[in-house]
């Protein structure tokens, strides 16, 4: 194989997780290219005195409300005449259910519908995103520990739980595979029977659901022309998104004959799909409500519990409610754990030969996106670095654990960990700085990290945040006595294609509404419509509404994910705007019986011979006396690519740096953190508060991973540590002593005014610098996450032991 | 389950007495209602003491005790002047229970007494010699802490019980102590392994030791030790930490906690000598709510 030869298989269909939701064909065009130019993201200017609220701090929309508990989450929500629901399951997290005996239960007070597999329409229907492998309730087994195996709907939930109770289950406990090495033994019981599985599936007699391979170059004759050769195996556990608000569902039978779908979900609009397919429905019969979600990360995106609730809303033609404890959120979503072998070859003066991973995801017990998230995360698995020779081969394997799904960094933090702690090994080896090996391969604009006839380039002077980050942490600075310093960088694609519409009206008064299916879940989206309606039509943020979270109203949207709302969403907003300016210059003109090519517009203004007019006055004058509204439609989409790996180049790419400054604790592993820093190459701020909530929040779940974040499971796969007792994340006072971060901003991404998309980038690679910090405070290099004290502290005995023997 | 609120001692243990020990007394909270929640308790009764009007007070500081009542919060324990003099380690205890809102409604009797091995505030009350009086329907009698406690959520107050009093006696001129935690994270937690030392003016020590056993274990009294001897220090933990049975859970392996019961005590001790005649102010670090 010559060096730029290059291969790129992915076993199956591809599944992109954003075109994975619409489950339309790739689009054959040639490369994809949005409706809205994407690099059209300038600023126009020469709009005098208009006020500025894009690229300032302001106040987040329903900010307020979200923080005095005013807003109304979907457990605040009351619903006339409701009726509860409470979910049957098993001690076992494999079993063959054998009966399922409901009599006794559906006779108690209360109860108005017991219902199991045997209630529902045979074959089951089943759903999913990649594969549709999810049956409604659990179907003759069970696959994981928590899978609802039956329902009770009653009128009050203390009925329902206490019948719930007296449903007997009777069950065989088989055996199950809860970790990498059980699930990819030769002998392994699989969580999927062959039998259910394509006849020309390869892996159909293993748990392998799916693989990919990337490669160029020749890793295998490349050793021979390095230095030094790194061999070393990394893992990640398994963790659960925890968002506070665990969510539910209220789903409501409507006289027409369709359901009303309350859920507090990323993709209002997969949902709405969903539903409709299951139960045969027009979409237009289907109209999903997503109240804000209190905190997604990924683990809101797909269907879980909502078609089940569906089934029992038309069963019972009552509104049916289901609200989730913590302890089932852990159960419906988490972070694929993961394992990577990585092998590393350098020059003597560190410059990166050659480099070579195995990638195995745990993905549990059904698909989910999980396939999407080992090919997208493993895809820039070998990081932002110039290397000539690259093999990486991963896996997606089931195991009878909670189905894992998106999580903020979508798979690329599990690589990241390896190979950014790759670069450190080689570094030791070689006795360079570990920000001197970054310096010498990380890749300047345009340099290609992924070779071959898909090649992907760098989009962002990403050099700047890692000089940025060493400069914050102060690298050069003599390091205190008992600390040590590590600095690690990451990439993330952003989305690779799908739509995003969006309307706005603008009123006879000058306000408007901005129609936008973006779900906000935290991260203050509707801010940023509210800012660009205001600048791009010349109004008050105050005069502008936004409205989500409703199909019935609201244009599709593709949904909330891989960063993609400021960008897609934001240009169809912004898109949306300008049809409004376009729309009143044209009236204006036919009004006035002026000529629209002596008319232009621009933000907040129509420009016509007589000098500039605010755009509420153009109205007007368009308009006339009996008044009314200008309604902007705006589209954004992208196309994808034919035969690209992951369905289409990426829209743009998050950069992050995170340089740690940690003391260790000798006597007990603990870790103190006094200085952690992220950096991240944002494009352009459109609100800078906002920027540096969304990197701080990330930089701390990053730490929840690197630090004390895992499911624990029994040797049966039951969870030990379910619910928020023995399962911790970090807390305000487990934040570094000084957290700061940074955007660098060279206006340079496919959003409005050159924004690119952001909020996972500060998690990328949080592990592999607290792990350097921690192993240059130490001597001792660990390759487990999290660190815990105690994993620590055992390392340090086992340094201890071995030279003392 | 029912609901009742008595105003006097009487009517409380008289009701408790009439359940046959499915009645459980609710003060703070705290804990009851997260296990009601969960359902790994069922009572048939709930007795809220929180109006009884013959409760001793919540403080009551005498010249050689501090009498503490059962509405007593961890907040009101851990702010006390006196017992920040007299029982650092207490209010350092006091001060990490769950959060701020917590320890605002959490009963320092309910903490202390009502069996967990991992209670945060057993230890030092066991290091400093409490004593609980327990009341029923036939009477009172008073036990010390140290004999209290009969296994995991097992103790003296049985059935038809409830303890109306805790007595801390003021320690000895000269002594001090300190109480260490290991948690798996620095904001809100249960212990991994705790230690309260009390180190008394001529060396001798005792430690109350927390998750290493089914019980708050107590270690020592041990013999005058030279405490800026580190063999002696050494040998002085071993003889503290000798009723320790440490053993695996989902917080910690067995190795590890047992090393780290090594830490703590040896840190423990050496901080308690260290505040015994220094004299000076007792720093405790207010732990916010996370």
């Amino acid at each position: 194989m010559t060096e730029h030869a290059s291969r790129t298989e992915v076993s199956t269909t591809t599944i992109d997780d954003d075109r994975a939701m619409t489950g339309a064909p790739l689009d054959s065009d040639a490369a994809g290219a949005m409706a809205v130019a994407l690099a059209g993201g300038e600023r126009t200017t020469g709009d005098g005195d208009q006020a500025h609220h894009v690229g300032t701090s302001v106040l987040r929309y329903g900010g307020a409300d979200r923080v005095t508990g005013k807003q109304k989450f979907l457990s605040d929500l009351t619903f006339p005449d409701t009726a509860h629901v409470a979910l049957v399951t098993l001690p076992v997290a494999c079993a063959t259910i054998t009966d399922v005996r409901t009599a006794a239960a559906a006779v108690m007070p209360g109860v108005l519908t017991v219902m199991s597999a045997a209630d529902l329409p045979q074959p089951m229907p089943r759903f999913g995103v990649s594969h549709q492998d999810r049956p409604v309730i659990a179907d003759g087994q069970v696959r994981f520990h928590g899978e609802a195996v039956a329902a009770v709907v009653a009128e009050t939930l203390d009925q329902a739980e206490a019948a719930a109770r007296a449903v007997e289950v009777s069950y065989e406990e088989t055996d199950g595979v809860f970790d990498l090495d059980q699930a990819t033994a030769p002998d392994a019981a699989l969580v999927v029977d062959p039998s259910a599985r394509p006849a020309d599936d390869e892996h159909r007699e293993s748990n392998i659901l799916e693989t990919a391979l990337y490669e160029w170059g020749d890793v295998a004759t490349a050793a021979a022309q390095a230095h030094v050769v790194v061999e070393n195996t990394y893992t990640f556990p398994m963790v659960t998104h925890f968002p506070i608000e665990p969510g539910g569902t209220v789903v409501t039978p409507t006289e027409d004959g369709g359901l009303e779908v309350h859920s507090p979900v990323q993709h209002p609009y997969l949902l709405q799909r969903t539903i409709a397919t299951l139960l045969e429905l027009p979409l237009a019969k289907v109209r999903v409500f997503a109240p804000d979600p209190g905190g997604a990360f990924g683990g809101k995106q797909t269907p879980k519990f909502e078609p089940l609730l569906a089934f029992l809303a038309l069963k019972t033609g009552r509104t049916c409610r289901l609200v989730l404890s913590l302890e089932q959120t852990f159960q419906t979503m988490r972070r694929a754990g993961c394992r990577v072998v990585a092998r590393t070859g350098f020059t003597a003066d560190g410059c990166l030969v050659f480099h070579e991973l195995e990638c195995d995801y745990l993905i549990g017990a059904y698909a989910d996106v999980a396939p999407r998230v080992m090919t997208k995360g493993s895809y820039v698995g070998a990081g932002p670095y110039r290397i000539p020779h690259v093999r990486t081969a991963s896996r997606a394997v089931m195991s009878n654990t909670t189905p894992s799904t998106a999580f903020r960094g979508f798979g690329c933090p599990q690589v990241a960990w390896a190979t950014e702690s790759q670069l450190d090994a080689g570094a030791r080896e070689l006795g360079l700085d570990s920000l001197e090996i970054r310096r010498r391969n990380l890749i300047h604009r345009g340099e290609a990290f992924f070779r071959g006839p898909y090649e992907a380039t760098a989009d962002g002077d990403w050099h700047q945040s890692l000089e940025k980050a060493a400069e914050l942490i102060g690298w050069d600075t003599p390091l205190p006595a008992g600390r040590g310093r590590g600095i690690a960088v990451a990439i993330k694609p952003g989305a690779t294609s799908g739509l995003s519409q969006s309307l706005v009206r603008f009123l006879a008064d000058g306000s408007a509404i901005a129609y936008a299916g973006t779900s906000d879940m935290g991260q203050g989206a509707r801010t940023l419509w509210q800012q660009i309606v205001a600048d791009e039509l010349g109004t008050g943020l105050d005069k502008v509404t936004v409205v989500s979270g409703d199909t019935g109203v609201v244009p599709f949207d593709l949904q909330t994910s891989a960063s993609r709302s400021t960008v897609f969403m934001g240009n169809a907003v912004l898109d949306a705007c300008r049809d409004i300016r376009r729309r009143i210059l044209s009236l204006y003109a036919d009004s006035t019986g002026s000529e629209e090519d002596t008319l232009s517009e621009a933000p907040g203004l129509l420009v016509t011979p007589e000098g500039p007019l605010p755009l509420l006055e153009a109205s007007r004058i368009a308009l006339g006396s009996l008044g009314g509204e200008f309604v902007g439609q705006g589209i954004a989409r992208m196309r994808g690519r034919k035969g690209h790996p992951l369905g289409g180049d990426a829209a743009f790419y998050e950069f992050n740096c995170t340089a740690i400054e940690v003391e260790v604790d000798l006597d007990t592993g603990e870790l103190l953190l006094h200085k952690h820093i992220s950096v991240s190459d944002v494009g352009t701020e459109l609100n800078p508060t906002q920027v540096v909530s969304q990197d701080e929040g990330a930089s701390i779940m990053g730490l929840g991973h690197s630090q004390m974040e895992q499911l624990l499971l029994d040797d049966r796969g039951l969870i030990r540590n379910l619910g928020a007792l023995d399962y911790r994340i970090p807390t305000f006072k487990d934040v570094p002593i000084e957290l700061v971060t940074h955007g660098i901003e060279n206006h340079d991404g496919p959003g409005p005014y050159g924004s690119k998309g952001i909020s996972e980038g500060a998690l990328l690679c949080t592990a592999g610098a607290l792990g350097a910090a921690a192993s240059q405070a130490t001597g001792v290099v660990i390759r487990d996450l999290p660190l815990t004290p105690e994993r620590v502290w055992t390392a340090l005995q086992q340094a201890l032991d071995q030279t003392t023997t | 389950m029912r609901y009742y609120r008595p105003t006097t001692t009487a009517e409380a243990v008289a009701a408790l007495a009439g359940e046959a020990g499915t009645a459980r007394v609710l003060v703070g909270g705290t804990d009851l209602l997260v296990a009601l929640r969960h359902r790994t308790v069922e009572p048939s009764l709930l007795v809220d003491i929180k109006r009884v009007r013959d409760l001793r007070p919540p403080i009551d500081v005498e010249s050689r005790a501090i009498t503490f009542g059962p509405t007593v919060t961890m907040s009101a324990v851990a702010a006390d002047p006196t017992v920040r003099e007299w029982f650092p380690s207490l209010a350092e205890a006091a001060l990490v229970v769950g959060s701020v809102a917590i320890r605002n409604r959490a009963s320092l009797i309910a903490n202390s007494a009502n069996g967990s091995p991992a209670a945060d505030t057993a230890p030092p009350l066991v290091a400093l010699d409490a004593s609980v009086t327990i009341a029923s329907t036939s009477g009172e009698r008073t036990v010390r802490l140290r004999d209290f406690f009969l296994g995991s959520r097992r103790t003296l107050c049985g059935p038809g019980e409830m303890v109306t009093s805790l007595r801390v006696p003021r320690p000895a001129d000269g002594s001090s102590s300190c109480f260490l935690r290991m948690t798996r994270r620095r904001g809100v937690d249960l212990a991994t392994v705790s230690v309260a030392a009390v180190v008394e003016r001529d060396g001798r020590a005792t430690a109350g030791l927390g998750a290493v056993g089914p019980v708050t274990l107590l270690g020592g009294p041990t013999g005058p030790v030279a405490l800026w001897s580190e063999a002696e220090v050494e040998n002085m933990v071993d003889e503290l930490l000798s009723p320790a049975t440490p053993i695996e859970d989902v917080r910690a392996g067995q190795t590890y906690r047992a090393a780290m019961l090594r830490v703590l005590a040896r840190r423990a001790v050496l901080c308690a000598a260290g505040r015994r005649d220094a004299r000076e102010p007792i720093r405790l670090t207010q732990e916010g709510d996370s």
